[in-house]
């Protein structure tokens, strides 16, 4: 995160008693989310907790960059996808597995029309245990894993989402899509594996 | 739910591109309350794979909330606030 980013709001000039409340009443009710988000990015639980702590240390040494009635969690956690892409992503063990520019021009092609329509059943999905959800999210791409738990965990709407990871609606749109169609995918290969133990 | 009728609903959805899209839209809170009204009380109602689905899409959010979210470690907390509150004070 580079320190125009966090200027780029007009600055307050916050009080030691207000900055006090921010922390503790704004920042600090998000931490959960803000571990799950790192966690899920890193794959480590390490590496995610000196993120989450980074993270909150900067929130703190620019507080006067948050306008306060603004949306802390949206503000918090593009911090932390800024100092994850900085600091985190180049180190990661995770291989970079998908070129940019390639990514964005497969959003754009006819590809992204193909109905991808997995074999996946609601009852199949019901019997899975846990762990092969959270194994089929983190077996994701690292850019579609994030839209999932922003969208879908997090709550995030679209525009918010275009906000934390500085990119057009449109592409939060069919990245989405497409992360969704990923997920399924890997779904439905856990649920046919299922299927032959239980044969 | 209501039992369908196999006679009367559509077995393939002409546009399920659209459809598809739409059912996301209402899914993630973005779709305006008209579209809503339209896909779930019309749409949905007679298009089997649509209302499928819709029910898949549904058990994939619920199981991703249920499954993939967790609590920050305590030491963690504690770790940032011994950080950051010496700050409000020592000032
Ligand atoms: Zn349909």
């Amino acid at each position: 995160m580079d320190h125009m980013e966090l200027e780029e709001s007009p600055k307050q000039q916050y009080s030691d008693k207000e900055k006090e409340n921010i922390f503790n009443n704004e920042f600090m009710p998000h931490i959960n989310s803000m571990y799950n988000f790192a966690y899920r990015l890193t794959l480590d639980q390490d590496d995610s907790k000196d993120l989450v702590q980074d993270t909150y240390l900067k929130a703190y040494r620019f507080i006067d960059s948050f306008q306060q009635g603004t949306n802390a969690k949206a503000w918090l956690f593009r911090i932390l996808k800024n100092s994850f892409i900085n600091d985190y992503r180049k180190k990661s063990k995770e291989p970079s597995k998908v070129d940019y520019q390639e990514v964005e021009s497969y959003y754009n092609s006819e590809e992204v029309d193909r109905q991808i329509t997995p074999d996946l059943r609601v009852e199949a999905l019901k019997d899975m245990i846990g762990d092969e959800i959270s194994n089929a999210l983190n077996a994701l791409d690292v850019d579609f894993r994030t839209v999932i738990i922003l969208c879908d965990l997090e709550g995030f709407k679209y525009d918010e989402m275009a906000k934390i990871l500085d990119i057009p609606i449109g592409t939060v749109r069919s990245r989405l899509h497409r992360a969704r169609n990923l997920l399924k995918e890997k779904l439905s290969e856990y649920a046919k594996q299922m299927g032959y133990k239980n044969a | 739910m209501s039992n369908p009728d196999q006679n009367e609903k559509k077995q393939e959805c002409q546009n399920q591109r659209e459809c598809m899209e739409m059912l996301q839209l209402i899914l993630d809170g973005e779709a305006s309350p008209d579209q809503k009204e339209h896909f779930l009380m019309h749409h949905l109602e007679d298009c089997i794979p649509c209302y499928k689905n819709y029910h898949l899409e549904l058990t994939v959010r619920e199981l991703l909330k249920t499954n993939c979210t967790g609590q920050a470690p305590q030491e963690l907390i504690d770790s940032i606030k011994a950080k950051v509150i010496p700050n409000f004070l020592s000032r």
